[in-house]
C-alpha cells in the first residue's frame, strides 16, 4: 500500500495546507485585533496609530493570500 | 457505441454533476448560514455563482480521474452508465439521511462495481484505488481537522479578550471572503469529476482520442450542472453540517471555512484530488474540538464516519445491480434506455419528497 503513495505530494498537501489554512485565520484574526484595540484607543483619547498599522498589514497579507489562492486555481 | 447511448451517458453524467452540486452546497454554504454571516438564499446563489466561474479555472483533475482506477481498455459505456447510476443513487441515499460523503468516492464506487460485475476483478486497479480513495479518505478528514483545530486555538488567543460583538462580526465578514474561496476551489475540484466521466465516454465511443483536450462544450455543461445543483441546495445536509455536527461561532466558521478552501486547493494544485466534503467535515470537527472535545457531537461525526466508509462499497455495489439489469435487456442501447427511464422516475419521486420536506422543516437561518 505504501508503494503506491506519492509521498512528495502528499507532503506538499500537508505543509501547504497548515501554512495557508493557519496563517489566514491568525491573518485575519489580527486584523481583527487590531481594528477593535484602534477603536478602543480612540474612545479612550489616545493614539491609534500603531494598531490601526497592525490591522491593515494583516488585512493586506490576508487579501495577498486569498489572491495567491486564486492565482493557484488560474495556473492549473 | 451507439449515439442514443452516448448521450444518454452524457445526460446521466450531468445529472450526477446535478446531484453533486446540490449534496456538495453544504460543504461551501452550511459555516456561513450557521453563523449568520449570510442569508441562506444568498449564500447559496454565491456558492452556485462561484462553483460555475470555479469549473472554468482547472482541468487538471478532469484529466486524471478518469484512469487509473479501472483498466481504461475495458471500459464500455454501459460500465460508465451504470457506474453513474451507483454514484447519484448513492448521492440520493445520504442526502435524504441528510448525511454529508463524497461524491468523489462515491463515483469511483459506482465505477468500480460495474466493472467488475462486466470484466471481473481484472478491470479494477487496486493500485489506483488505495492512492486515489483510501489515501486522500485518510488524509483529507484528519489534516483539515488539524489545522483547523490549530487555526481556531491561536485565533482564539488573539481575539479572545475583545468584545464579542465586533468580533463576531469582523469573522462573519471574513466568513464571506473565506466562503466564496472555498466554493471556487470547490468548483475547481468538483466540476472535473464530470468532464473527467464525459470525457472517458466520448473516448470509449471513438469521438474523442484518449490524448485529446476536453471539449469547451463538456466544461460548459459540467459547469452549468454542478451550479444549478448548488443553486437548488441539499438542505438536509446543510442543517447536519451547519449545527448538528457542532454549534458554531463566528469565528469557528471562518477558520473551517479557510482551512478547508487551503487543503482543497493545495491537493487540486498537486493533483491530490481530496472530497471537499470529507475536507469541510474534519474542518468544522476541527473547529469545535480545539473548543473542547465534548463540543463536538460525536455520535453526529459517527453517522457520517460510517456514510463514509460504506460509500465505496454501497456505491460499488448499486454500479454492479446496475450493470446486470442493463447486461440483461442488452448493453448496446435497450438496456441504458431502460434504466434510465427507471433513474429518471425515482430522481422525479425523490424531488417531490424534498420539496414537501423543506416546506415542513424551514431551514433556522
Amino acid at each position: 500500500m505504501l508503494g503506491v503513495v506519492d509521498f512528495h505530494a502528499l507532503g506538499n498537501v500537508i505543509w501547504a495546507s497548515f501554512v495557508a489554512g493557519v496563517g489566514v485565520t491568525v491573518l485575519f484574526s489580527i486584523a481583527i485585533y487590531g481594528f477593535g484595540r484602534a477603536d478602543e484607543q480612540r474612545r479612550s483619547g489616545h493614539a491609534a496609530t500603531a494598531y490601526v498599522a497592525l490591522a491593515v498589514v494583516a488585512m493586506v497579507v490576508f487579501a495577498a493570500a486569498v489572491v495567491y489562492g486564486v492565482a493557484v486555481m488560474l495556473n492549473k | 457505441m451507439d449515439d442514443v447511448v452516448l448521450w444518454i451517458v452524457v445526460a446521466t453524467a450531468l445529472a450526477f454533476d446535478f446531484t453533486n452540486g446540490f449534496h456538495d452546497t453544504a460543504n461551501a454554504v452550511a459555516t456561513s448560514i450557521s453563523t449568520r454571516a449570510m442569508p441562506p438564499k444568498v449564500a447559496v446563489g454565491l456558492a452556485a455563482v462561484l462553483n460555475f466561474i470555479g469549473a472554468f479555472l482547472s482541468l487538471e483533475v478532469a484529466a486524471t480521474i478518469a484512469s487509473g482506477i479501472v483498466d481504461a481498455d475495458l471500459v464500455t459505456p454501459a460500465i460508465v452508465f451504470a457506474g453513474l447510476v451507483g454514484a447519484i443513487t448513492w448521492n440520493l441515499a445520504t442526502w435524504w439521511w441528510g448525511l454529508p460523503s463524497s461524491s468523489s468516492h462515491a463515483l469511483i464506487g459506482g465505477v468500480v462495481g460495474a466493472a467488475f460485475a462486466a470484466a471481473g476483478a481484472e478491470a479494477v486497479l487496486g493500485q489506483g484505488i488505495v492512492e486515489k480513495v483510501v489515501v486522500p479518505a485518510l488524509v483529507a478528514p484528519l489534516l483539515a481537522l488539524a489545522v483547523t483545530a490549530v487555526a481556531i486555538s491561536l485565533a482564539y488567543r488573539i481575539v479572545g479578550r475583545r468584545h464579542p460583538g465586533p468580533v463576531a462580526r469582523g469573522f462573519r465578514l471574513g466568513q464571506i471572503v473565506s466562503g466564496s474561496l472555498f466554493s471556487l476551489s470547490h468548483g475547481t475540484n468538483d466540476a472535473q469529476k464530470t468532464m473527467g466521466i464525459i470525457f472517458l465516454a466520448l473516448v470509449a465511443n471513438g469521438t474523442l482520442s484518449a490524448s485529446a483536450d476536453v471539449p469547451t462544450w463538456v466544461v460548459v455543461s459540467a459547469a452549468t450542472a454542478i451550479a444549478l445543483g448548488t443553486y437548488v441546495g441539499g438542505w438536509r445536509i446543510i442543517r447536519t453540517m451547519g449545527s448538528r455536527i457542532i454549534k458554531m461561532d463566528p469565528a469557528q466558521g471562518f477558520a473551517a471555512q479557510g482551512a478547508g478552501a487551503a487543503v482543497i486547493l493545495s491537493a487540486s494544485h498537486v493533483g491530490f484530488p481530496l472530497s471537499t466534503t470529507q475536507v469541510i467535515s474534519g474542518a468544522i470537527m476541527g473547529a469545535g474540538a480545539a473548543k473542547r472535545l465534548s463540543a463536538v457531537r460525536w455520535g453526529v461525526a459517527g453517522n457520517i464516519a460510517i456514510a463514509w466508509v460504506l460509500t465505496l462499497p454501497a456505491s460499488a455495489a448499486v454500479g454492479a445491480i446496475t450493470y446486470g439489469v442493463v447486461a440483461v435487456f442488452g448493453t448496446r442501447d435497450v438496456g441504458p434506455v431502460v434504466v434510465s427511464v427507471l433513474l429518471v422516475g425515482l430522481l422525479t419521486a425523490a424531488f417531490v419528497r424534498r420539496a414537501a420536506a423543506n416546506r415542513a422543516l424551514p431551514v433556522e437561518g
